[in-house]
């Protein structure tokens, strides 16, 4: 009697149900890769501003407080993003004629705002407030990177879901002295362990169960 | 049930004097006599290869793909429009989306307990009936399965029910009977399926068989379709998995099928019970009847065994079946919905009787609604067809009659959906705040996803009648043989031995040996079971079970128990550990004011687990102990093997060292009586 099928179809039939079984796995753990990657996230990833505007020259090598464009961080719910008026402080005085600064003097001449592209930006069902974490003792580092050391701004965070809860869960390790907040290249200290939980203390910090209620964020 | 006890007429029914002679079919044979291993594959096995009645087929088939063309409209409206084109932008959020699940998935559980108990009762008739219900079963969880999916707002987003890891460092509720069912119906899924394809293996190879032969008589003959008739027997081999109905096939395959259907039985205990207490875990009047969860089981058998009857006698009828699904058949089927019925009729009593003596003035309030209000349409719908429809049935010709066993069973099925609608809708359409009282009323919409979902499962059930057996071979050949042990023997072991020297070209892969009978080959077997061993490896092949052939092979012991069993055991306690690891430590979230370690709710979702990851174990040991898949084998060059499946019975000795001595095994065979072993022909098989 003749064979249905070759000796090969045994090695293919198996190869088969074993890739099968290998893409049932792999599927879940590459669509998993792809959802945490830059490609989705945008982490690390500078996009082209109308002007090429350096962190890193303004507010690192000149020192230029986050606060002098930044000027709602603690007091409003979002940072905001500096008018043309904040840029001609003092590029109505240095740099007057650059070509690089064209775009900064025609938005200035024909009040028009520059249209910046905006990095961190949370879905519409986050109520997100940015005064009260600063003035409680998170510091702009800790969401945002080292800012000053960017010669291109890019995301240094994913605001993914995770990311808030880590900190929400455990305020104690991530919250620091008031005149830390501002220290671009903090560390926790050696003695965070302690020092933390008196922070949270002082500041009145609710962590863990009441800062993870779902209604702290989604409103 | 009088149907489970061996062989005779059923003891338990009276032959009273009302029983003329026009009844006899109902004390009638499991099977009509005469009929041969061969005559019941040819039977069986007809449907898929040559498609008769293909008229009719189609005329149903383009029906039923109208009715699935309505399905697909409707959920197109429905992924545009959201679940509020089916009204329940209102207090009943739960209406025909909730209440066409909870039906779908009670025929599946019925089907599944249906095919299961018999199958654990040891019933030799279940044959007859056991392929079409786990087929109900199947379709049923793939129709009921779209439902959670469906009835959700973004539907797109249904994986966020599971466990995964997901970048929101959340888990799902474990606490939660929504998640328990996210867990239920996937293993549900895996049970049915599995019930239903390890079911069907040896058939499939049957049908592999019987299209391979007509394969090459079409290629002699030089057929124009002789490639289709190749790739037919190839994809019916490739879903046969290289199955050739070795004892130690059958072995397993006997014990994996048993195990399958327990580990179905106890997932329909978990899933109709959980579907009752995710009722029950709300604070609405009428949901909190201790005898909920019995009456939901109840109903959902009976639901199951009707869909299952009226597929039954539908498919008798079609394609003439009346040899292997006789009267007696439909006798069973008769008393069994007959016996729910009134354990319905019970729950339904026990119910009112309960709430009425009790004080609480809510839950009157609801058995009253259900009687009187705008919906007690659906309660008298159900009471008339699950309590009554199935009391027809204490006559005895109507047990046996094909039409009557098919009304009943559509209206139970009908009667259980509308019980559903009752359940839901009567409890929400009055909600606690006077202000969210707005009237509903089932709408177009939600009969048409209904209906759209009866199309799939139509069209399915269609394709399944057209392609694959639906009575099975295996189990109604193992009632032939039990019914009448010759039954195989047609030719009877009367014949010559023939052996053939031929001289091969190759290496030697064995010795085979035809017999008529399995007690010749157990016979042959143990006569050289002192070879075995060492250079020699036995095996014999037929197209049924063989557990004689067991003992002279040394494989009584052998069990895939313990895999199924660790399967379960791991599976069951991993989740578990899962669920104690996320809610008491990873994601601590106070909810309801259950307690941290709230184990009592992680138990529903674990035993489905449980026995889901059983069953996955149960598939990896059938394929593993059997060394399968194999779909090029040296057994299959066998002259005659095709009949392996059909009505033969093979032995093989394979070589398995250089002491093998194929012309000591073949002068020992043909040294046997007649009558105790002596083979039909022996032959010597190239590698």
């Amino acid at each position: 009697m003749a064979q249905l099928f070759a000796p090969g179809a045994d090695a293919l039939y198996r190869l088969a149900l074993m890739t099968g079984l290998a893409c049932l796995v792999a599927v879940p753990v590459v669509a998993a890769g792809i959802v945490r990657s830059s490609y989705v996230t945008g982490v690390g990833i500078a996009p082209a501003q109308p002007v090429p505007f350096s962190h890193k020259h303004h507010a690192g090598e000149l020192g230029i407080d986050c606060r002098y464009c930044h000027t709602g961080v603690e007091r409003l719910a979002t940072a905001g993003i500096p008018p043309t008026h904040t840029c001609m402080t003092c590029h109505s005085q240095i740099w007057t004629g650059s070509d690089m600064l064209k775009p900064v003097r025609e938005s200035y001449d024909e009040k028009k705002p520059l249209r910046w592209v905006r990095l961190n930006r949370l879905p519409d069902y986050v109520y997100y407030n940015h005064s009260v974490h600063v003035t409680k003792g998170i510091g702009c580092s800790t969401c945002h990177g080292d800012v000053t050391s960017m010669q291109m701004t890019y995301r240094a965070n994913a605001f993914e879901m995770q990311f808030c809860l880590d900190c929400h869960r455990a305020p104690e390790k991530y919250v620091r002295e008031p005149d830390q907040v501002w220290n671009m290249t903090w560390t926790p200290p050696a003695d965070q362990a302690t020092r933390g939980p008196e922070l949270v203390a002082r500041n009145h910090i609710r962590g863990g169960a009441r800062l993870t209620e779902c209604g702290i964020c989604h409103r | 049930m009088s149907g489970t006890r061996r062989g005779g007429p059923p003891p338990g029914s009276p032959p009273g004097p009302r029983s003329a002679p026009r009844l006899g079919p109902r004390f009638g044979p499991l099977l009509a006599s005469g009929e041969t291993l061969r005559d019941i594959g040819g039977a069986v096995s007809a449907i898929p290869l040559t498609h008769p009645g293909n008229r009719r087929w189609w005329i149903a088939f383009a029906a039923a793909l109208a009715l699935l063309g309505v399905f697909a409209l409707t959920l197109g409206y429905l992924l545009y429009a959201g679940p509020g084109i089916w009204g329940n932008n209102n207090a009943v959020v739960w209406a025909l989306d909730i209440a066409s699940y909870d039906w779908w998935i009670g025929v599946a559980c019925g089907s599944v307990l249906v095919s299961g108990v018999l199958m654990l009762l040891e019933a030799e008739w279940r044959g007859a009936v056991n392929r079409i219900a786990e087929t109900v079963a199947l379709l049923a969880t793939a129709a009921a399965g779209l439902y959670p999916i469906i009835h959700l707002g973004r539907p797109w987003f249904f994986f966020w029910n599971l466990p995964y890891p997901n970048t929101y460092d959340l888990w799902p509720q474990f606490r939660s009977p929504l998640l328990w069912d996210a867990i239920d119906i996937v293993s549900f899924l895996v049970i049915a399926l599995s019930l239903w394809y390890i079911g069907l293996l040896p058939d499939l190879a049957t049908l592999r068989d019987r299209a391979h032969a007509e394969a090459m008589r079409q290629r002699e003959v030089g057929a124009p379709t002789r490639r289709v008739a190749l790739l037919r027997a190839q994809v019916y081999g490739i879903v046969a998995s290289g199955w050739r109905g070795s004892a130690a096939h059958w072995q397993i395959w006997g014990q994996a099928y048993r195990t399958v259907a327990l580990l179905g039985v106890l997932l329909v205990i978990s899933v109709q019970t959980g579907a009752s207490v995710m009722l029950a875990g709300s604070l609405m009047p009428g949901w909190h009847g201790t005898l909920l969860p019995i009456s939901f089981l109840v109903h959902a058998v009976l639901s199951g065994v009707g869909v299952t009857a009226a597929i039954v006698v539908t498919v008798r009828v079609v394609y003439g079946l009346d040899a292997l699904i006789t009267a007696r058949h439909l006798d069973v089927l008769g008393r069994l919905m007959l016996c729910l019925g009134c354990a319905s009729a019970y729950c339904y009593a026990a119910e009112a009787f309960g709430t009425l003596l009790n004080g609480h003035a809510p839950e009157r309030a609801v058995l009253i609604r259900r009687f009187t209000g705008a919906h007690a349409p659906a309660f008298w719908t159900a009471v008339i067809c699950l309590v009554g429809a199935p009391q027809v049935l204490w006559s005895a010709r109507a047990r046996v009659s094909p039409l009557a066993i098919a009304a009943v069973g559509l209206l139970a099925a009908a009667g259980a959906y509308a019980d559903h609608v009752m359940v839901l809708v009567v409890t929400l359409t009055q909600d606690f705040l006077p202000a969210a009282r707005l009237s509903y009323a089932e709408n177009a919409w939600g009969i048409a996803t209904f209906a759209g979902s009866v199309g799939l499962f139509l069209t399915l059930l269609l394709l399944f009648l057209r392609y694959l057996p639906a009575v099975s071979i295996a189990e109604t050949r193992r009632l032939a043989l039990a019914q009448a042990p010759a039954a195989g023997a047609a030719e009877a072991a009367r014949g010559v031995r023939r052996p053939e020297a031929e001289p091969h070209a190759g290496p030697l892969w064995g010795v085979a040996a035809a017999f008529a009978t399995q007690a010749d080959l157990a016979a042959a077997l143990q006569a050289l079971s002192g070879m075995r061993g060492g250079d020699v490896h036995l095996d014999g092949h037929g197209p049924v079970p063989m557990p004689r052939a067991l003992r002279p092979l040394g494989l009584e012991g052998r069990s895939i128990l313990p895999y199924a069993l660790a399967g379960a055991l791991l599976g069951g306690g991993a989740f578990y550990a899962l669920c104690v690891y996320a809610t008491a430590y990873d994601y601590v979230f106070l909810i309801g004011g259950r307690p941290r370690f709230s184990w009592p709710s992680f138990v529903v979702p674990s035993v489905s687990c449980a026995m889901m990851t059983g069953c996955l174990a149960i598939h990896v040991a059938l394929l593993v102990l059997n060394r399968l898949p194999r779909l090029n084998h040296p057994a299959f060059n066998i002259p005659g093997f095709l009949r392996a499946s059909d009505d033969r019975f093979f032995l093989s000795a394979e070589a398995q060292g250089d002491g093998f001595d194929a012309g000591r095994i073949e002068r020992r065979l043909a040294a046997l009586p007649a009558e105790a072993g002596r083979p039909l022909e022996i032959r010597r098989i190239p590698r």
